[in-house]
């Protein structure tokens, strides 16, 4: 390939390439901010698979009874309170 | 195409100069909420463009370079130094991260690809991923300014740009290079290298944008454990190669490259265990942001130090400007990483704090904190030479036994957590819970011990400590122990699973890392890490003979006689070759033969040495012809017996197969997507 082909190759990527980003596009995706229920989901999820771990470990032997109850109803309350406040979220 | 290459690393580094631009002025419009003429989210969507086709923009340069080298186009300064006309098709391929301008390129495009997928996948959160996108950008006008300015791979020859000579053949590649698995150890180690850059350019977003919740650890987990697979790859085969090339009998040397490789794994293992306490408790936010920062601030260093010429090295190139490039780099993204996490600190304080130190987290904190030292140690001994040469005027090298002395006892100690860790329960256990969980590893730990001294591997040789049996006996103790905890929680899970189903244990256990791929993942992991653990212990062990062998001549090591049955050579168009034939004998009986081999490559006229290996699981025969004695004429040959190679190999599959698992979406996921009722994302329909 002579420098002169090469450059012309480079004119036609240069031609092809700008066409796509600056392609005038009708739909893009939004910008905004996570809403906070998007938030309180995520971490209502998170405690859902705490919970599912606690339960299995406590199976296996991991912890006594005294100690798993101890850390359920931990999770449970934290779990609970999320729902509190995800409840009027969602009627909005 | 030495035009069209350099043409298309322009565009690639205006396109990415664009997206960084236009992206970061897209995001600030958006948050300021000012009325603009276009709108932000059409000037953040052509960012996110501008980023797909510089990654094409790269693409055409690395083909336009791969195109040349299988062209045999010596008028391009790079081709003509790291290829020839014999070399193997293969060797042509790998010519592409043979030289400092080539990998260079091969990290602009990697870091291409790595952006064209993410920006793929922009919609999961269009906000985060365009910070995201922006920082990438960012990196990429870095080595795309580095490889247009500094290191251009398409520099012509000065003598064909003055007068048109184009030279016949070029220099050829490194012979060192010229081995199967250099083909794929760079491309594997820059992987790694580049993919960090993923999991650092969203926690920078993250923390740039105040993201709420930890979801941005989620969306960088698989990017983050890929990168580490591909780095803990890329190190192995790296070891491998160096023990099958170098024909020292070994496979780290604690050269500074080595080190570059292993301080950003040290590092991004911290930073793996270490933002499950984030995700999971919303602990160590500061910790972490600066775990990742410091990874990928230590590939940069590792990528300085391989392509900047600053250290001697058998893998580092000549001394040349890059260096400063990279340092400067490196100041500019410390100095961002530094005034972000100032001007954003409020936004990352621990929801919750350590509540005992018998807990997971306790353990992932006090194995970060080890890897962490490891680290510091290593880059302390990589930079000394550096420093001293600076403060003192006289460059003051550091040896292995400083990075053995330090590194083998923190190794141990990081063993010993690989154990605790998966038997310690999240937030804290009481004392009956740590003898009900420990007392069988214990057990274990202790009577391999006994074992261990009753079968000869002692702490002391002839009435003196011995440090490396020593070290070797407790690596054997503490793998038995920590083989049997997580054995032990395997055993567990699987009981568990088997009771509920009424299923056989087999099933059980595919059950149990189907529910829970990450977690079981992980400790296929760990038994990964105590296999190859075991393997390094080994190397306490290790014997050597050297001698002039004439024909028939014998050397004997271990339980092996090695015979000498003649001399051969041999010569192809890419080198001509010395091979001895070793005939070797055990207990009289002749089990097989070795061809150890000497080669001197015709284009660079440099000599190399092929070691020839026979692996079985407790040794390996490691033969090296080193070539005639000059003053006797005689061949020489260096024999070693190294014990539990083959377990460095068997523990580096385990713990690729491992993170394979772990990557694997459990049932998790599938709960996951059940709750993700709420879109993320919404179209914003334009007329």
């Amino acid at each position: 390939m002579t420098p002169l082909q090469g450059l012309l190759c480079g004119v036609l990527l240069l031609m092809a390439l700008m066409a796509y980003t600056f392609w005038p596009v009708k739909a893009f995706a939004s910008q905004r901010g996570k809403p906070r229920l998007e938030y309180l989901l995520e971490r209502r999820e998170e405690l859902g698979e705490s919970l599912r771990e606690l339960d299995f470990d406590f199976r296996t032997g991991k912890f006594d009874e005294a100690e798993f109850q101890a850390q359920r109803a931990r999770l449970k309350g934290e779990a609970a309170r999320i729902e509190a406040e995800i409840d009027p979220l969602l009627q909005a | 195409m030495a035009a069209f290459g350099s043409f298309a690393l322009l565009l690639a580094l205006a396109l990415a100069a664009y997206n960084l631009l236009a992206g970061a002025l897209a995001l600030r419009l958006i948050a300021t909420g000012r009325p603009t003429a276009v709108s932000p989210e059409r000037l953040a969507e052509t960012a996110r463009r501008a980023g797909i086709a510089g990654f094409a923009a790269v693409t055409a340069a690395a083909f336009a370079l791969v195109w040349s080298v299988f062209a045999n186009d010596f008028s391009i300064t790079y081709i003509a130094e790291h290829s020839n006309r014999a070399l193997p098709a293969i060797y042509k391929f790998s010519a592409l991260w043979s030289g400092q301008e080539g990998s260079l390129l091969l990290w602009a495009w990697l870091l291409g690809a790595f952006g064209f997928v993410l920006r793929l996948q922009h919609r999961r959160d269009p906000k985060l991923y365009a910070y995201a996108g922006a920082i990438l950008a960012g990196i990429q006008v870095f080595f795309l300014a580095v490889l247009n300015f500094a290191a251009p791979p398409f520099a012509l020859l000065p003598d064909f740009v003055s007068g048109g000579f184009v030279p016949a053949d070029g220099n050829g590649l490194n012979p060192l290079l010229q081995y199967p698995e250099m083909v794929i150890h760079p491309p594997l180690l820059y992987l790694g290298y580049v993919g960090f850059s993923v999991p650092f350019a969203f926690a920078l977003g993250a923390l740039m944008m105040r993201y709420p919740g930890e979801k941005w650890i989620k969306i960088t987990r698989r990017w983050t454990m890929v990168t580490w697979l591909f780095l803990t790859a890329g190190i192995f085969l790296g070891m491998h190669w160096a023990y099958a090339v170098l024909g020292w009998g070994g496979y780290w040397g604690w050269d500074p490259v080595e080190n570059a490789s292993l301080m950003p794994w040290l590092t991004g293992t911290a930073f793996l265990h270490s933002v499950m306490m984030q995700e999971k408790r919303g602990m160590m936010k500061n910790w972490n942001l600066w775990l990742i920062f410091s990874t990928f601030l230590l590939t940069l260093l590792g990528t300085m130090l391989t392509r900047g010429g600053l250290v001697s090295s058998v893998h580092a190139f000549a001394a040349s400007s890059i260096g400063y490039w990279f340092m400067a780099f490196m100041v500019i993204v410390l100095a961002v990483c530094l005034f972000t996490y100032i001007l954003q600190r409020g936004h990352i304080e621990s929801e919750e704090h350590l509540e005992s130190i018998v807990s997971r987290e306790s353990s992932f904190l006090f194995g970060t904190l080890v890897l962490l030292a490891a680290c510091f140690v290593i880059l302390w001994g990589t930079l000394f030479p550096i420093l001293s040469e600076f403060v003192g005027g006289s460059k003051v090298e550091v040896g292995p036994a400083f990075y053995n002395g330090v590194a083998v006892p923190i190794g141990l100690f990081l063993l010993l957590l690989a154990g605790v860790g998966p038997l310690l329960p999240w937030r804290g256990t009481s004392l009956g819970g740590v003898r009900r969980n420990f007392v069988l590893p214990f057990i274990v730990f202790d009577s391999t011990a006994a074992v261990c001294l009753a079968v000869g591997v002692r702490p002391w040789k002839d009435g003196l400590f011995d440090r490396g049996s020593f070290y070797a006996l407790v690596a054997f103790a503490l793998a038995a122990g920590v083989l049997t905890a997580l054995g032990s929680e395997f055993l567990r899970g699987m009981f568990v699973i088997a009771k509920q189903s009424g299923r056989n244990l087999a099933w059980a256990k595919l059950e149990l890392i189907r529910r829970n791929p990450r977690r079981y993942g992980g400790y296929i992991v760990h038994i990964g890490v105590v296999i190859a653990a075991v393997g390094l212990a080994g190397a306490a062990f290790n014997r050597s003979v050297e001698g002039e062998m004439a024909l028939h001549d014998r050397i004997s090591i271990g339980p092996y006689t090695l015979e000498c049955a003649g001399f051969t050579e041999d010569s192809n168009e890419n080198y001509n070759s010395e091979y001895a034939l070793l005939d070797v004998l055990k207990g009289g009986r002749k089990l097989f033969q070795m061809a150890p081999e000497k080669r001197v490559y015709l284009a660079s006229g440099q000599p190399q040495t092929m070691v020839a290996i026979h692996s079985v699981p407790g040794w390996d025969l490691y033969v090296v012809y080193e070539g005639a004695d000059p003053s006797t004429g005689q061949p020489i040959i260096k024999a070693f017996l190294n014990p539990l190679v083959s377990w460095i190999w068997a523990g580096a599959l385990l713990m690729m197969l491992g993170t394979l698992v772990a990557l694997v979406p459990g049932q998790k996921l599938a709960a996951r997507k059940r709750f993700a009722n709420t879109p993320a994302t919404e179209e914003v329909f334009q007329p």
